[in-house]
């Protein structure tokens, strides 16, 4: 049993890197950074595997293991390069991906949380359940997060399917 | 303000590194390495019992004999003894890749008393079976030792699969003899290799010698014998041969013949391996 949920977790993670990679870079916004946030992810996520219960939770479980990564590599740097979010974000730019002024670099302004809902509900598509299953949050508390989030960015509510 | 489908857009152009999967591939790697420890470790712990550390010990009763033949014969009013060998103990580890497995055998006597030799015998094959696989153990690091020392690294080292493996044949078993051999190797080198034969002559409650069985005439008759044999292939022996000792070790094959074992490079080049013959009575 726990043989075979071991085994479905590698597959995972060998089958879904590309988007591990592409929720850390949101977060971090270089590369070196977000290979290492998706190494500790794995890491994490292979030593205590036997923490989760059964196949269906390993997709949020994981993306809990790799957002909370990405948040404690962004802190990390933030303690190093001062509290200059601004300083930190475009220091680290990257070519060919660069960050303009849009809805992009502002979802990367919001609190934590509805970061985190907004990135998992566009970028991964996740459903709101599952994204409350990763936030630790509850369904409405996601829900009310979201609608105020998309508020903030001035996005039509009308205009993205929720 | 652009719309979120572009922000998505732009997401899913973020460019992937080659190094992604190499960095992923590694950290699985190293789990799995983790986690095979672990299982071994796991799986002492289910079973109960105490043993050095990382060591797992699973008491068997494997009947590794016909076991429909010694179960009937174990509970029928038996005429004449019968024996039968069990696996005592086996143990398998892993420990700074270095593969160890233990087969321990054990001597049971169904129905008659062999005077406490069942007993002394098993201990003796127990000691020895524990003494080569640590003996082993100490030639393997030591090698370990000088192999890191002369500029091998760790990865060329774990590359090695070095395995040490002690365990046991049933040569023959008859209602006369039972004849075991008790082996040991390590895969890295032959030079070590050591095979213990064990033969109880089951009637008289004791170990057989070749004088048992050959009558007191019996090196003479072997050594005649061997050379015999060794005439039909002498290219490969070296001409020194200087004839069997009282502790030359055999086996009792199923026709209950005395087999003559000389181990590698004893009576012929090492590429020739272990070489036996079989002495007819």
């Amino acid at each position: 049993m726990k043989r075979d949920l071991y085994d479905r977790i590698v597959a995972y993670i060998v089958e879904n890197q590309n988007k591990f990679y592409r929720l850390a870079f949101s977060y971090v916004q270089n590369q070196e950074d977000a290979l290492d946030a998706v190494q500790n992810s794995v890491c994490k996520a292979l030593e205590h595997y036997s923490q989760i219960r059964n196949e269906e939770v390993i997709k949020t479980w994981f993306y809990r293991i790799l957002v909370n990564e990405s948040l404690k590599i962004l802190k990390e740097r933030k303690k190093i390069s001062g509290n200059e979010e601004e300083m930190a974000s475009l220091s680290y730019e990257e070519k060919g991906f660069e960050i303009q002024d849009d809805l992009h670099s502002h979802i990367n302004r919001l609190d934590e949380d509805t970061q985190k809902i907004i990135k998992l509900r566009f970028f991964e598509e996740l459903s709101l359940k599952e994204i409350a299953q990763i936030t630790e949050l509850n369904l409405n508390t996601v829900k009310a997060k979201l609608y105020r989030g998309l508020k903030l960015l001035k996005v039509e509510i009308q205009e993205v399917e929720i | 303000m652009k719309s979120m489908e572009e922000a998505k857009r732009k997401y899913d152009e973020i460019p992937i590194p080659s190094e992604l999967s190499k960095r992923v591939g590694k950290e699985i790697e190293k789990a799995n390495m983790k986690r095979k420890k672990i299982l071994v470790f796991r799986r002492r712990v289910q079973k109960g019992t105490a043993a050095a550390a990382a060591v797992v010990v699973l008491f068997t009763a494997a009947l590794n004999t016909n076991t429909a033949f010694a179960e009937t014969a174990g509970q029928l009013p038996v005429i004449g003894p019968v024996a039968r060998v069990l696996t005592f103990r086996s143990y398998q580890t892993e420990e700074e890749d270095l593969k160890i497995s233990v087969e321990i055998p054990t001597i049971e006597m169904i129905s008659e008393d062999m005077n406490g030799l069942e007993q002394s015998v098993n201990e003796e094959i127990l000691a020895l079976c524990e003494q080569y696989a640590q003996a082993a153990k100490t030639r393997a690091e030591e090698y370990r030792q000088a192999f890191l020392d002369t500029g091998g690294t760790e990865e060329e080292w774990a590359a090695h699969n070095i395995e040490i493996k002690v365990w046991y044949e049933v040569k023959s078993q008859t209602d006369e003899y039972l004849s075991l051999a008790i082996m040991g190797t390590e895969n890295w080198s032959s030079a070590y290799s050591e095979t213990k034969y064990y033969n109880f002559d089951l009637k008289e409650g004791k170990l057989v010698t070749l004088q048992d069985i050959l009558g007191d005439e019996y090196q003479q008759i072997a050594n005649e014998s061997i050379q015999n044999q060794m005439k039909e292939n002498s290219e490969i022996y070296w001409d020194d041969f200087e004839g069997i000792q009282e502790d030359t070790p055999f086996y009792l094959n199923e026709s209950g013949n005395p087999v003559i074992v000389f181990e590698k490079y004893e009576i012929a080049p090492g590429s020739e391996g272990q070489q036996e013959f079989e002495i007819k009575r």
